[in-house]
């Protein structure tokens, strides 16, 4: 008695061939590793080397001012710093702008302070500029977008949060 | 110091074509997958050992039950087999 279907033709050797080899079924973390491949699409995104040298509007990368976003839960900070002496040229806060207490903290304080201290900027001769984001809160995103909206060219937008796997022991957690 | 990498070469993302928030969009995003973003929430404030203990319980499973379940997905999801109807004969 026959069970199996007996594999006669070439066609059929084939086909078992095909069905026994070990095939990718596509799971992550097997044979592959998900990279976004979205991100690794584009060019000219990441920096390199050749980066402080390159001119922008005639400047080298390493020279052009540097804004420095600082974000918080409760307040976002703008200032703007010489690239070389790393001197304050300018500075402006959320609370400085006239929101006071909650409100320093909201999206709309943070992008309504970086248009006018992007006027003030433009006025002082600082078009160019390099982004240097710091810290997490509602301020990160629109802070950035108000600079542009006011006119700025923003070269590059660095994070520069301050992030340690072995920092020292924080404070208490809070109890709610 | 924790935080000493090369200033704008690390962590920087260049604009292109005055394209300022899908830059910073991309710098959020690949900071969120390597998963700096959640070490610097989970530092504000001191995470008590049982705390640690039980978050890292807790991702194992998840990781586990993830990586099953894509598993599954794919396989109830995958096409072009020789034979199209497994078990059904």
């Amino acid at each position: 008695m026959q069970t199996t279907i007996p594999s006669k033709s070439k066609d059929d050797r084939r086909i078992i061939q095909v069905a026994n080899t070990r095939r990718d079924q596509g799971t992550d973390g097997e044979g592959t590793f998900n990279i976004d491949a979205s991100i690794f699409e584009q060019k000219d995104v990441f920096p390199t080397e050749k980066m402080p040298n390159m001119l922008f509007n005639g400047i080298p990368f390493s020279k052009v001012p540097i804004c420095n976003v600082r974000v918080s839960k409760n307040n976002t900070i703008l200032t703007i710093t010489d690239a070389v002496s790393g001197e304050v040229r300018l500075i402006r806060s959320c609370g400085i702008e006239g929101f006071k207490n909650t409100r320093k903290g909201t999206n709309v304080a943070a992008q309504a302070t970086a248009q006018t201290f992007a006027a003030a900027a433009i006025n002082k001769g600082y078009t160019n500029i390099r982004v240097r984001v710091r810290g997490l809160g509602p301020g990160r995103m629109s802070a950035i977008k108000g600079l542009q909206m006011a006119g700025m060219n923003i070269i590059s937008v660095t994070d520069s949060t301050p992030v340690s796997w072995n920092p020292p022991r924080p404070r208490k957690a809070r109890r709610l | 110091m924790a935080n000493r990498h090369a200033q704008f070469i690390s962590r920087t993302i260049l604009v292109r074509n005055g394209n300022v928030d899908e830059a910073a969009r991309l710098l959020n995003r690949i900071l969120g997958r390597e998963g700096i973003f959640d070490q610097y929430r989970r530092t504000r404030y001191y995470e008590k050992p049982f705390q640690q203990r039980r978050r890292i319980n807790y991702e194992k499973c998840k990781a586990i039950y993830n990586e099953d379940m894509g598993r599954k997905i794919q396989f109830i999801m995958r096409k072009n087999r020789v034979d199209p109807f497994p078990g059904c004969h």
